[in-house]
């Protein structure tokens, strides 16, 4: 199963986190922080494989990419198949791209509550619920919907607005 | 940001986000904290919307780590809301915040089910989210059967089946008996026929949960997924949505050869057939492409397939097609393909015999531990481990040595362990083996653990040919200049032992050997010093006759040692004296050790112990798991037969072992008792007895270390310090920070550290209920070797009932620990338990005793209390011992807001106004024990603003002994103590002296004085 998907820029800061397994609120900074340890130090154009059993357990394995300013991070076991796992990340990246229309890291920071809603239209308590990106699309913009039929909408932040804010 | 509905969360996600530092982060945090916090405590009912706004706040910094102890309810509560928005917040903030074992999630199980039981599809899909994330076993219990249901309805949308499928698949792992099998077997199949590709996905998830469980009920299931992957394979009528890069939904075929894994054969012939073909079709027709993502989705599916492939054990001309990818894969540029191809290769050397074929890639290989990615180097490790056999361990040994220079620093002791495995496993002739672990340690000393250099210890012990060889190597090693302190040891071990076979070589007369070793004795550490005493008692022996030079140069050290600080080596000093006086009868006292008996190698052992299964391993790791350990026995000749019975594992205690492993026992029980317990299984710890060369240095002294905290350390000070110079290992253990302010600041919060030093932290979560408490501790092993006998102890006082769950005795590295501690209150006092912990790190023994955070305060809860029902109480307790009164001097000089939140921080809740006169404090909390129950303390505080020193304080309880307990207790929070000890002042002894004029007899305050 999928013990943990994890979002995070490349200083290190954390933008998502979500345990299937759970973790004490001390020990998810600790786990995040010995991720990033192991992330920070790959070079570019190595495997997309860590192993984790240090960090996880053994038998646990993490697979990452990075895009940009951002990791994303997989957490698995051996139940798991590996590059599949790397395949869900894309349909992951693809589907927020398809969202926010070219994603980049302040919509991910701004909409951190739309990125559990979409998270949970992919995986689904550490198992894989949907692979296909559209259909996960078609479950996210039904959800937005609702949101706004409900009086006060959760909309996306513009990125006209967003941007204001700056880093 | 008009139409953002939520701008306070964007606001505050913004300013987060302009912190420049963590400090001001947490400033902006707390600060937001404090405002929600009041928010929610305020009478006035929150919107819904609101509430929402909040809990996405909440979420939000939990995200960044802080710990948020509120708003549980308030989340719980939105489960309910009506509107989508509030609801769904309320089951994403919940599954994050809260886990499976939380009291509160039982509240909402009704509103969870009526969900799911409802008719909105969305809010099925949320409540669904919800259980399948942290459903535990009150859920399993109560809505697996509405689950299964959405699962097998016709009416339902795709979207919610895919939800229950999973969802049941969790439920199914916390109790596999909601779900019954006779009837499900079938349901399954059904299912399998399933048309939407995202159900069939989910179902196939839920198959493979299953069939891990038990192949024998779903034997049915088998043609149906034949046929999908058939389909897949083929590409036929596969919807658009499930392409991904042309690729036929790669996670399902994935998930189907998963599943195949699971079944021990497949029996049906015409099935096989089909699958084998499909399996053909794959291998066959991929290729590396430009298209990364391509690449990917196709190979992942190509290495299940060779999963696959190598669980049914197809026919050899499959396996070799296998082996041939796997070759071709291990020298790609594309780095995961290269990874997944060593890894594989691993995989398949333990299912089948194809060491030849694979022998032929070995220069590849060992060029990828040389790749720039640690991931890939592991992997190449493995398999150079795995496929090493009898032809070709010399050159993959060697090439690990020499590999060893260069390797990361994280790999090499793993590297050290693997390359002494193999070297003992695979050796072609003894001497070999000698110069690998010789080299080993000189070039990895810090990796090489004891049971590595012991091992050599017992093959040269137990191999005659091969003494003098060792002797000579083991000389040539001292000769250097620079060494390893283990090297110290094995080569004075095997000087002692063996050194005489050479006295005819030059060089090697026993003064020269004597020389030698002596050089080094002033820089080892009383470990060391330890076996060359022991040396040299056997350096005389075999100098017969004596040469008087080297007999008075020995027994010079001898008295020299005698009043060595350290018990071991002193009474080694002493007795080695004497023995060596003695002349000729030395020779059978001092004898060469017997052989060791047989034994399986400790080494061995250890790395079979480590590959521990996991719950989830699919099958073909499970069955190369077996085959692994069994080719580990099976090769290793030496050890096969070595497995011997405990009872046999004692010869220390046989009448006739000549007297110096007497004399060596009996050391050992003089210096600890504890040295018994050693777990007789292991050879390492029986070498240990016999050499006494590991335990009883640093065992020796078990008494109070330095991480002692405050009181017992200076009750003898003298002692303390005596006995900290003793022992110098334990010594230089020392806590990082200070062990009375961790227990300082625990004592006000409720989670924090305990202890911490260069090897291990000890974190603390406390969690308090009326008058019991559940205390668990985080240990964490954060060196990179396993610490070993880690004990914790808890003496609980009169007032306390604790309960100390077991602990491992081993924490492996890296590795965390938790240890829980039950806690009842018994009756008041202010006592403080401790914790009696010790571990060993190597052979450095480290003991703490740590007083526990389960002090008064923690069984207080604060109550608010109207004017009228405080009077009422405050006339009712009119005299001592139930009210007593007391004239505090030398007290801590703070504002009025200061005491006030000390009181606080103490669960004393401050009503302000309640007294008139602004001087003073009046404060009431509840105290709960299981004697008293509940009761009601008040407190009054009278300050004299024109001396902020003293005060004039009042305690009333129902009982006596909480009265004075919590006088006590407050009082010593209030004055100077010096050097933090809780010990009263001799000032604040002074009681009974009102300081303060009486005023009118309207006020309150004068109430209050007057009722006394």
């Amino acid at each position: 199963m999928i013990h943990a998907v994890i979002v995070m820029n490349t200083e290190g800061k954390l933008r998502l986190s979500k345990f299937y397994n759970y973790k004490s609120p001390e020990e998810q900074p600790e786990l995040i922080r010995r991720v990033y340890g192991a992330l920070c130090r790959r070079p570019e154009n190595v495997s997309n494989f860590v192993d984790s059993a240090d960090i996880f357990g053994s038998g646990t394995q993490l697979v990452y990419k990075h895009y940009a300013t951002l990791y994303f991070v997989f957490v698995f076991d051996n139940s798991e198949n590996e590059l599949a796992m790397l395949d869900l990340i894309q349909v992951f990246v693809e589907t927020l791209d398809k969202c926010f229309k070219n994603v980049c890291e302040v919509d991910i920071v701004f909409n951190f509550n739309k990125m559990h809603a979409i998270l949970n239209e992919i995986v689904f308590g550490g198992q894989v619920l949907e692979t296909s990106s559209d259909e996960v699309m078609r479950a996210v913009e039904e959800i937005t919907r609702l949101e706004k039929t409900s009086t006060n909408p959760i909309s996306f932040v513009p990125k006209s607005v967003s941007g204001r804010f700056g880093r | 940001m008009a139409h953002s509905g939520m701008r306070g969360l964007s606001v505050f996600i913004s300013d987060i986000r302009n912190c420049r530092n963590k400090e001001l982060e947490r400033i902006r945090v707390d600060k937001e904290l404090g405002h929600i916090r009041t928010r929610f405590k305020s009478e006035k009912g929150l919107s819904f919307y609101e509430k929402k706004k909040y809990v996405w706040k909440v979420l939000y910094i939990y995200m960044l780590g802080y710990d948020v102890d509120f708003g549980h309810m308030e989340t719980l509560s939105l489960i309910s809301a009506p509107k989508y928005g509030e609801k769904q917040v309320g089951y994403i903030a919940t599954s994050c915040l809260l886990n499976e074992n939380c009291d509160f999630l039982r509240i909402v199980i009704n509103s969870v089910r009526n969900d799911i039981i409802g008719r909105n599809e969305t809010f099925q899909c949320l409540a669904l989210t919800l259980v399948g994330n942290i459903g535990g076993r009150d859920f399993a219990e109560s809505l697996a059967p509405d689950v299964q249901k959405l699962l097998i309805s016709s009416s339902c949308r795709p979207i919610v089946r895919k939800k229950a499928a999973l969802c049941l698949l969790r439920l199914y792992r916390k109790n596999p008996d909601i779900i019954n099998i006779d009837g499900w077997s079938d349901t399954m199949a059904q299912l399998l026929d399933e048309r939407d590709f995202g159900v069939l996905t989910s179902v196939m998830s839920l198959l493979v949960s299953l069939v891990s469980n038990n192949t024998d009920a779903y034997w049915n299931c088998i043609p149906k997924c034949v046929k999908i992957l058939e389909r897949l394979a083929r590409n036929q009528d596969i919807p658009q949505d499930y392409t991904y890069y042309g690729i036929p939904c790669p996670w399902l075929q994935v998930k189907i050869m998963r599943a195949l894994q699971y079944f021990p054969t497949i029996e049906d012939p015409n099935t096989l057939k089909s699958l084998l073909e499909v399996l053909q079709r794959i291998m066959m027709g991929t290729d590396v492409v430009k298209n990364i993502n391509k690449n990917n989705a196709s190979h992942a599916v190509l290495f299940e397939a060779l999963a696959l492939a190598m669980h049914l054990d197809a026919e050899k001309d499959i396996m070799s097609q296998c082996v041939a990818l796997l070759g071709k894969f291990i020298a790609v540029r594309e780095p995961n393909i290269r990874y997944l191809g060593l890894e594989n290769m691993t995989r398949i050397l333990l299912v089948t015999d194809v060491h030849d074929v694979i022998k032929k890639h070995q220069t590849q290989i060992i060029t990828n531990l040389k790749d720039p990615d640690i991931s890939i180097r592991r992997r190449a490790l493995d398999l150079l481990y795995g496929m090493c056999d009898v032809t070709n361990a010399k050159d993959i040994v060697e090439e690990l040595l020499q590999y060893l220079n260069e390797a990361d620093f994280a790999m090499r002791e793993e590297l050290a362990l693997k390359v002494a495995i193999l070297a003992e496993k695979f050796a072609p002739d003894l001497s070999w083996y000698v110069d690998v672990v010789l080299q080993l340690i000189d070039k990895a000393g810090d990796f090489v653990s004891d049971d590595i250099w012991h091992r050599v210890v017992q093959f040269v012990t137990n191999n005659e040919d091969l003494q003098p060889y060792a002797a000579a190597k083991a000389k040539e090693y001292l000769n250097k200049h620079v060494l390893h302190e283990t090297m110290v040891k094995v080569s004075a071990y095997l000087l002692g032992e063996h050194g005489h076979l050479l006295s005819r070589r030059p060089g090697c007369s026993p003064k020269e050997i004597f020389a030698i070793i002596n050089e080094k004795l002033p820089t080892v550490s009383t470990e060391t010093i330890a076996i060359i005493l022991s040396t040299y008692a056997k350096i005389l022996t075999h100098t017969q006759p004596p040469e008087p030079e080297l007999q008075d140069q020995i027994w010079s050290i001898f008295k020299k040692y005698e009043g060595y600080i350290n018990v071991e080596i002193q009474q080694r000093a002493v007795e080695y004296l004497a023995l060596s006086k003695k002349g000729v009868s030395l020779t059978d006292i001092l004898a060469e050790m017997p052989k060791f008996p047989e034994r399986k190698s400790a080494l061995l052992k250890k790395t079979e112990d480590t590959e521990s299964d996991t719950a989830e391993q699919s099958a073909l790791r499970l069955r190369t798991q077996q085959k692994a350990s069994d080719a580990l026995v099976v090769t290793d000749q030496r050890t096969a037969n070595g497995e011997i019975k405990a009872g046999q594992l004692s010869p220390v205690k046989l009448p006739n072992q000549n007297m110096n492993v007497n004399s060596e026992e009996q050391t050992t029980t003089n210096g600890a008792l504890d040295t018994v317990d050693l777990d007789p299984t292991l050879s390492t710890d029986l070498i240990g007895d016999l050499l006494a060369i590991e335990g009883p240095p640093s065992i020796s002294v078990p008494t109070e270390q330095t991480p002692v905290s405050g009181l017992d350390q200076e009750t003898d000070l003298i002692g303390a310090l005596a006995l900290s110079t003793v022992d110098e290992q334990s010594n230089s253990i020392k806590p990082i920070g200070d062990i009375e302010e961790w227990f300082q600041a625990l004592c006000i919060k409720d989670s924090g550290v305990l202890y911490e030093d260069i090897y291990i932290q000890i974190g603390l979560k406390a969690d308090w209920r009326a008058h019991q408490g559940r205390i668990i501790l985080f240990i964490g092993n954060k060196s990179t070797s396993s610490l070993t006998s880690v004990q914790a102890l808890v003496l609980p006082p009169s007032y306390l009932k604790m309960d100390l769950s077991l602990l491992p005795s081993t924490i492996p590295p890296r590795a965390q620990v938790q240890c829980c501690l039950d806690v009842i209150n018994i009756c008041p006092s202010r006592d403080t338990s401790v914790l009696d912990f010790s571990y060993r790190y190597g052979s450095v023994m480290i003991e703490a005793k740590l007083r526990l955070p389960v002090v008064l305060n923690k069984f207080l809860q604060p109550i608010s209390i109207s004017p009228d029902d405080f009077f009422s109480q405050w006339k009712s307790l009119s005299e001592p011992p139930l009210k007593v009164q007391e004239v505090v001097k030398g007290v801590k000089t703070l504002s009025l807001p200061e005491m006030a939140r000390l009181l606080s921080s103490v669960q004393l809740r401050v009503t302000p106004g309640l007294d008139t006169n602004p001087n003073n404090l009046v404060a009431s909390s509840t105290f709960h024990s299981e004697s008293i129950h509940a009761m009601l303390c008040l407190l009054r505080i009278e300050t004299d603003p024109s001396d902020r020193t003293q005060i004039r304080m009042t305690v009333a309880s129902g009982d006596p002994t909480l009265t004075f307990e919590l006088k006590e207790f407050i009082k010593e929070k209030l004055i100077i103590i010096p050097n933090a000890r809780p010990v009263p002042s001799p000032t604040s002894l002074q009681t009974q002296n009102p300081v303060l004029p009486a005023a009118s007899n309207d006020d309150p305050g004068a109430m209050l004085a007057g009722l006394l």
